[in-house]
């Protein structure tokens, strides 16, 4: 698709001249062109290969507290002014303001792509698919079943607004995902392996993908051997990477603005507090190279940044898109986020870990005597005001006198997160973030990144037996 | 109509002569309101249409779509179809339903409501400030509500297949909710009000508003019960949401694939007489009706599950042909931007004429439950079932106090065949799919507390 589908300055200043004509504080339109390939496999067999073309724009007029949104996909300039016309319909407020001239916005990042998605046909891509079925039951004979997925989705942006703001994004995701299932007598296990980010097709060049589909089958072998979990309060080291989807969902959320205005967040009216252990330094940014989570503008135009969340242990921001800092009169922290031009962005998480510390990762796992290691979180739920979390374990092993010893199953992990995030004991030095398919739901999904060291819960409560799906 | 003309001139150039190609448009106008506190949060208005085409050939089959009309824009769209099905792998059972049926002509469904239309948005802000008030005014312990918002659309589709299927269906749907919150000395408890009608007119603010502050009031100093086995009586609330479990376990895609507890159980019993499941495309005014499904073939009424026994599953053209039977009617397409998939289109568990307060008056000792969470603990394979609860605690056949912070657990199958009485009090409520449920009463699960 070509850029120049979209829409330029002249037609912009119209709609937002429109939109205003009853009055409003702030006038915006968000026009959007995406096209994305998902192929998958199950049985062996390449089943659903979808491609498809989003376009669309969408207009939001703030009035006061109030703000209205319209949004269309058909973007000729007739089907805009009535956009427009209907963002406008709530307006009663006397404000009038005139459309500034337009200002392209700067930013010094770049995600560059080396080999871009139409590089390979879509056969090629099929046959990758395949690979990785073959590879996976190959690795073992008690591998049953695979599924494989592959996905990219290129993502234009611009945005114009009243006070004269343009912006223009472009952001380009990919990911290749294996769960391998293995059985024996009536028990099944799943293992999973995932490459993804940021990226064009030069991912399938640097990182092995075979190498992820024998990780998955491993995975669902070794958990065949598994022992039913311990349960009861004991000590979790939690591996580094992934395990920081625990904290994005039972911290991050409740660090966003919208839950801080509405007064039900734990965290509301706590900066300048000590909320987490002196170990802990929690950050969000969104200008990393390669990242799910990372662009160049979020989608009201606002530059991304870097922000310092808890900075050892004390609690410094809070995550603000463009609404909610009207709101409190603050300054947006550039989290404004939306699925798509068919919805009104909210503050949302990006990329988001826990810094690295000063601890041997080794030592950490030294340092117990009985416990549990946490190498891969499974699903989970947590109440994103209050933090309680509940998440299963999908794959762990036990630790006797400082080793890893038998694999468990059926393990999950019960908590609350800001308690959790007061008692963390030890940080390892080895910080990583996830391998590139973080998903975060929140009425509205976006693509985020999690991330941290190895770290040391020193009691935390293991429970269940269910037999994880 | 213009875009009838289309799709079947899209349908038969996308068919390529040797291979088979169906092509959908969908055209909808949404319109949302969201309140708090007497205040409009947020109003949106969305005009969204686009189409997609699908294409088999040899087995193979390949999905593009776009939102975009132009000429250029669709050849593109045609092509990318076919290039896709050349990626991807045959499937003997992989084709579109022939043309063996007629379509039984148009029965009025009554699912269109021609005055939505002429609704302003003044009427809809009005309506739903009318809901919140209602609900702060119903008792003085109500003090907030939340999520409390108006949604309506109108949705027009446009079919053809290359083997001359050609048709279209338009409905409509309002729908309103809020969550009460109350509170008192004893703490806090929140309730959910909803209405869902196909015309504006049968939608009632006053009733959405109360429904939410009753709930809401009736749970304050609701606490958990001990840990025991007992009777449980679900409202149509927490019926549905067990229904829509059933349901996906009633598909006959989930059962192909291994993810249902009801797999290899067609033909036997597996619930209690008292059970009797249907799945109507033309229950007149469903939220899931219309005259055809996803694919073009004709809707019917479907008996699944008859005095307890496994009778049918819900079909679409692919998996009926794995299991060399004929499509139910039940391909859905939940927009044109993805594939037709099986699923319900109005499926309901059947009333009986017993009343709700006979079903409460006969249960000794149990929990009667008005709102359900689920956390996670429902397993489609080997059907456990376990969900947070929160209801009203049942003594000698009456209401003795409310109940929080519970759980309920049982399996699907066992609380299927415990399925001991059924009321008169039919509700849909179509969060997703359109399901509905009366009150029912099962025996013997498992009440989870202090
Ligand atoms: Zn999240």
């Amino acid at each position: 698709m070509d850029t120049d589908r979209m829409i330029g300055d002249e037609v912009a200043r119209r709609v937002l001249t429109a939109a205003l004509s009853h009055g409003g504080d702030l006038a915006e339109i968000y026009v959007e062109d995406r096209c994305t390939t998902n192929l998958s496999l199950e049985d062996s067999k390449v089943e659903e290969a979808v491609r498809g073309t989003d376009r669309g724009a969408g207009v939001r007029v703030f009035y006061g507290s109030l703000s209205t949104y319209a949004h269309t996909d058909d973007l000729s300039g007739r089907s805009l002014q009535a956009v427009a016309r209907n963002a406008a319909l709530a307006a009663q407020g006397a404000n009038r303001v005139q459309v500034l001239d337009f200002s392209r916005a700067q930013s010094g990042l770049e995600f560059p792509i080396e080999k871009p998605f139409e590089a390979m046909e879509a056969q090629e891509k099929s046959q990758l698919l395949r690979d990785l079925d073959q590879e996976a039951r190959r690795f073992d004979p008690r591998v049953v079943q695979v599924q494989a997925r592959y996905s990219e989705d290129r993502r234009r942006i611009r945005i114009w607004n009243s006070e004269g703001r343009h912006a223009e994004d472009e952001r380009n995701l990919i990911q290749l995902s294996v769960i391998a299932m293995a059985q024996e007598g009536d028990l099944v296990q799943r293992g999973v392996g995932m490459i993804g980010g940021q990226l064009g097709l030069e991912l399938l060049d640097r990182v092995d993908p075979l190498a992820e589909a024998r990780e998955a089958a491993a995975s669902a072998v070794k958990m065949l051997d598994a022992r039913p979990a311990p349960a009861g309060e004991m000590p979790v080291v939690m591996n580094n990477g992934w395990g920081g989807v625990l904290f994005h969902e039972a911290c991050g959320h409740a660090l966003e603005a919208d839950f801080i205005n509405q007064g039900v967040s734990v965290f509301t009216g706590r900066v300048g507090e000590q909320v987490a252990s002196p170990l802990i330094t929690l950050v969000d940014d969104a200008t990393l190279p390669e990242r799910r989570g990372s662009y160049r503008f979020d989608d009201d135009g606002t530059p991304s940044q870097h922000t310092l969340l808890i900075e050892n242990g004390v609690l410094r921001e809070y995550m603000w898109d463009m609404a909610q800092a009207r709101r409190a009169n603050r300054h947006p922290t550039g989290n404004g986020r939306r699925q798509s031009f068919r919805y009104l962005p909210m503050p949302r998480m990006t990329n988001t870990f826990i810094k690295a510390g000063e601890s041997d990762p080794e030592d950490i796992v030294r340092s117990v005597q009985r416990g549990l290691y946490v190498k891969m979180l499974g699903g989970g739920q947590a109440d994103t005001a209050r933090g309680d979390f509940v998440f299963s374990v999908s794959e762990g092993y036990l630790i006797e006198d400082g080793r890893l010893t038998a694999p468990i199953r059926g393990a999950s992990l019960i908590g609350n997160g800001p308690e959790v995030l007061k008692e963390i004991e030890m940080v390892g030095h080895d910080l990583e973030l996830d391998k590139g398919l973080g998903q975060c739901s929140k009425g509205q999904q976006v693509p985020v990144s999690v991330g941290q060291p190895t770290l040391l819960i020193p009691r935390i409560t293991v429970g269940g037996t269910s037999e994880i799906p | 109509m213009e875009y009838l003309r289309l799709v079947e001139e899209l349908a038969e150039r996308a068919s390529g002569g040797d291979g088979e190609a169906e092509v959908i448009i969908m055209h909808s106008r949404t319109t949302m309101v969201r309140v708090n506190a007497g205040e409009v949060l947020e109003m949106s208005a969305a005009d969204s249409k686009g189409v997609g085409v699908r294409a088999i050939k040899g087995g193979r089959m390949g999905y593009a779509y776009t939102s975009d009309f132009e000429p250029p824009t669709l050849d593109l769209t045609l092509s990318s179809a076919a290039a896709l099905a050349d990626s991807s792998d045959p499937d003997e059972f992989r084709a579109l339903p022939g043309m063996e049926r007629d379509l039984v002509e148009n029965q009025d469904l009554e699912v269109f409501d021609p005055e939505l239309s002429e609704r302003s948005p003044e009427d809809k802000v009005a309506f739903i400030l009318a809901a919140e008030r209602a609900a702060l005014d119903h008792d003085p312990r109500v003090v907030a509500t939340s999520y409390c918002s108006y949604h309506d659309h109108t949705t027009r589709m446009f079919l053809a297949n290359s083997h001359g299927f050609a048709g279209s269906h338009e409905s409509t749907g309002v729908v309103a909710y809020l969550r009460a919150v109350a509170r008192d000395d004893s703490g806090q408890a929140a309730g959910l009000g909803l209405g869902c009608s196909i015309f504006y007119r049968d939608l009632e603010a006053e009733l959405v508003g109360c429904e939410a502050a009753g709930k809401a009031v009736q749970l304050l100093g609701g606490r958990p019960v001990k840990t025991q086995r007992a009777p449980v009586i679900m409202d149509p609330f927490a019926g549905v949401e067990f229904l829509s479990f059933v349901a996906n376990a009633l598909t006959a895609e989930s059962i192909q694939r291994g993810r249902s507890f009801l797999m290899g159980k067609l033909g036997e019993k597996i619930a209690s007489a008292r059970v009797n499941l249907v799945d109507d495309g033309r229950l007149v005014r469903g939220f899931g009706s219309a005259p055809f499904d996803g694919e073009g073939v004709p809707t019917a009424r479907t008996s699944l599950v008859a005095g307890g026994a496994l009778e049918q599953l819900l079909y679409d053209t692919y998996t009926a042909r794995r299991d060399g039977t004929a499509s139910t009617g039940n391909a859905q397409r939940s927009s044109y931007r993805g594939l037709p998939y099986p699923a319900p289109t109005n499926l309901y568990l059947l009333p009986s004429s017993r009343r709700v307060d006979e079903l409460i008056s006969s249960v000794d000792t149990g929990l009667y439950v008005t709102s359900t969470m689920n956390t996670g603990g429902i397993n489609p394979v080997n059907g456990d079932y376990s969900v947070g609860a929160s209801g009203l605690w049942v003594e000698k056949g009456e209401f003795v106090g409310p109940v929080t912070g519970v759980t309920v657990a049982g399996n699907m199958l066992e609380m299927l065949h415990n399925v001991a009485d059924v009321a008169d009090d039919l509700r849909f409520i179509p969060i997703s799919d359109s399901i509905g449920a009366p009150t029912m009463l099962v025996q013997g699960m498992t009440i989870g507390g202090t």
